[in-house]
């Protein structure tokens, strides 16, 4: 036992005093974080210009200047397209001079490099336009749509989706390349084969290595959430329980998979790409910076059983106030999780090789 | 306790290469043992096996009644073991290193006292990372005391050390030999082996040539002396010179093994005055345990 408590202490000295390692460890979530914050809501507003011929210009940028959807700019027409074209406004509305007996074409030229922008301005530019065209024929609307939102909470922004994932990012992080580049690292050194040549058991070593990941790990996530929540006033809810629960189990999933790495690579520049080809597709795909329900439904079926997938999940869940600890799409998450952490563990008590 | 180091048949095979060949040799207590052999003739593999690191393919592994084979773990707290190729984590200090292999052991020594001793006082704040290779050798080797071992394993302890740091690593040696401590130790530096080892087994491709003290392997197989000339001189195979065992030419000096020093060098001159030739750079000497190395092996301790 006491063996098991100053190799934890060891470990944790050694991890402490890495601060290249700390550094890295807390550098990108932060400024990720930061960068984030700035977006606010102004990312859902349409950066629209409007380009009309004289004396219309007035009674058109009035229209759209009382819809919450648009932030208008009045342009001359070389202009407006030469700036869509660089991206900098997400789309030209061009009105032509008016002709009351037919119908009149407003054409939008907008910027498609990004897909998710083009359709969403080309969409909301759409809906508005058929909205005021009803309005002023003066008849009642056929349909009209209530929107509820699901979640119990106010209205979230960008920052609040993300520091879950975030957080998720950071759990699949640390331990994965913790202990895959750690492990194989201390395995090229000799320093796993001077610890063969004592009694100390590998069940002993191995559970000092968790706990020091664990602490690290939650100790990092502490300080993101702190940062997020104070300095940049992002609002989740916190419940401590459920989202330690996660935080745990989504560390021990990583770490089973990292050992798996560091038990059959022999070198750290074996195992390095190994880590990046599995965390690579988790770190797009997983809801971490954007839900998974944004992917085609292929893909989507696919990605629900990654392990970060239910990281992330259940702590936006959690934190956006959508679970708790009862619902059963966190059971779902939590039971995958137990899934992964079972049978990755069983395969890396198998591969483990300690040179 | 007096207890005896035994090794019976030990083989290691990987794949179709043996790389420990039905090896069998017996240590007796409190003696410095040395396996002299060079790169590749399996003396760590032999070590491994018996510091219970390696299951052997094949023999046993005996340290008194211990069977070093079956009950590894128990050997491991027994011994004390020095890795060739090892490390220590390089953020922890001397001190803090040496507690944390303190508490692996139930039977151990104060990390206190094995700083001064080794004369690692002023470095016991200082973080591994930053010793010198001499340094780093005295913190393997306080490591690997730290147990109060019976028996000490070296692994090439002197590799890579500087001429004073082996010196000094040398006077450690002996003093574990001093308190009664058995030491074996691989070596390929043959001032090393003749210095340090009380016995001595000369190894090649995983077996073991022959065995004894130093002056009985010279005894045994160079019972001749050893005249060097400059290359310059021209002696060569066809040159017919009286007792010489063998001849060779290597770098800038010829090595001719005389079983009578006298009649070679007689032999010698006269050749010398007879072809006109000036003789330069003789040297004569006895046989050292390299000559013994180069006869049992046909090669050189540092090839």
């Amino acid at each position: 036992m006491n063996a098991i408590l100053v190799l934890t202490r060891s470990l944790l000295r050694q991890t402490i005093r890495n601060r290249q390692g700390l550094f890295w460890t807390l550098f990108f979530p932060l400024v990720l974080m930061f960068v984030f914050s700035f977006l606010g809501n102004s990312q859902s507003r349409v950066n629209l210009a409007v380009v009309s011929p004289r004396g219309q210009s007035a009674a058109v940028m009035k229209v759209f200047q009382r819809s919450p959807l648009f932030h208008v700019t009045k342009m001359s027409r070389r202009q407006a397209l030469q700036e869509v074209q660089r991206g900098q406004i997400d789309a030209a509305l061009l009105v032509p001079l008016a002709a009351a007996d037919h119908t009149t074409t407003l054409t939008l030229r907008y910027n498609n490099a990004n897909a998710v922008s083009a359709g969403q301005v080309v969409g909301s530019v759409e809906a508005f336009v058929a909205q005021a065209d009803i309005a002023l024929s003066g008849r009642p609307p056929l349909f009209r749509v209530a929107a509820q939102a699901m979640t119990h909470s106010h209205s979230s922004t960008y920052l609040d989706f993300l520091l879950p994932g975030i957080l998720a990012l950071m759990t699949m992080q640390n331990s994965l390349f913790g202990i895959g580049a750690g492990l194989t690292r201390w395995k090229e050194q000799g320093v796993l084969r001077r610890f063969r040549a004592t009694p100390v058991k590998p069940v002993q070593l191995l559970a000092a290595t968790i706990v020091n990941y664990m602490v690290v790990g939650l100790a990092s996530a502490a300080i993101v959430i702190g940062f997020s929540t104070t300095i940049l006033h992002a609002s989740v809810s916190v419940p401590l329980g459920p989202i330690l629960l996660v935080l745990l189990l989504g560390m021990a999933s990583f770490l089973s998979i990292g050992f798996i790495v560091a038990g059959l690579s022999k070198s750290q520049e074996a195992t390095i790409p190994i880590i990046n080809l599995i965390s690579f597709p988790m770190m797009f795909l997983s809801g971490v910076f954007f839900p998974v329900s944004s992917l085609p439904r292929i893909l989507a079926h696919i990605v629900q059983y990654f392990p970060l997938t239910y990281v992330a999940d259940a702590l936006r869940g959690l934190m956006s106030g959508q679970l708790t600890l009862g619902a059963s799409a966190f059971r779902t998450d939590i039971i995958g999780l137990v899934v992964w952490i079972v049978v990755t563990g069983l395969i890396a008590s198998r591969a483990w090789r300690w040179e | 306790m007096q207890k005896t180091l035994r090794l019976e048949n030990v083989t290691k095979r990987y794949g179709a290469m043996t790389a420990v060949d039905h090896l069998t040799l017996t240590v007796p207590s409190g003696i410095v043992f040395g396996l002299l052999g060079p790169n590749g003739a399996g003396k760590t593999t032999t070590l491994e096996m018996v510091e219970g690191l390696r299951r052997p393919d094949d023999g046993r592994v005996w340290w008194g009644e211990l069977d070093v084979v079956r009950h590894p773990d128990e050997a491991r707290s027994q011994f004390g073991v020095q890795l060739q190729s090892s490390a220590f984590f390089e953020l922890l200090t001397v001190k803090e290193t040496l507690e944390l292999f303190h508490s692996f052991y139930r039977r151990r020594l104060a990390v206190s006292d094995l700083i001064s001793r080794l004369g690692l006082e002023e470095k016991q704040n200082a973080r591994v990372g930053g010793l010198s290779g001499g340094q780093r050798q005295r913190l393997a080797l306080a490591a690997a005391l730290i147990n109060d071992p019976e028996v000490v394993f070296l692994d090439e302890p002197s590799a890579g050390l500087d001429p004073q740091a082996r010196r000094n690593l040398w006077d450690v040696i002996l003093g574990l030999k001093a308190e009664g401590r058995t030491v074996v130790l691989t070596t390929h530096y043959m001032e090393e082996a003749e210095v340090l080892a009380d016995r001595l087994a000369i190894i090649d491709h995983g077996r073991v040539l022959d065995e004894g003290t130093p002056r009985e392997l010279i005894q045994r197989h160079m019972p001749a002396s050893v005249v060097e000339v400059s290359r310059s001189v021209g002696i060569n195979s066809t040159v017919d010179l009286p007792a010489v065992r063998r001849m060779e030419e290597r770098d800038e000096v010829t090595t001719l093994v005389s079983d009578r020093l006298e009649d070679t060098l007689v032999g010698l001159v006269n050749w010398a005055q007879r072809e006109g030739r000036a003789i330069t750079g003789l040297t004569t000497r006895n046989a050292t345990l390299e000559d013994v190395f180069l006869e049992l092996t046909g090669r050189s301790l540092r090839e």
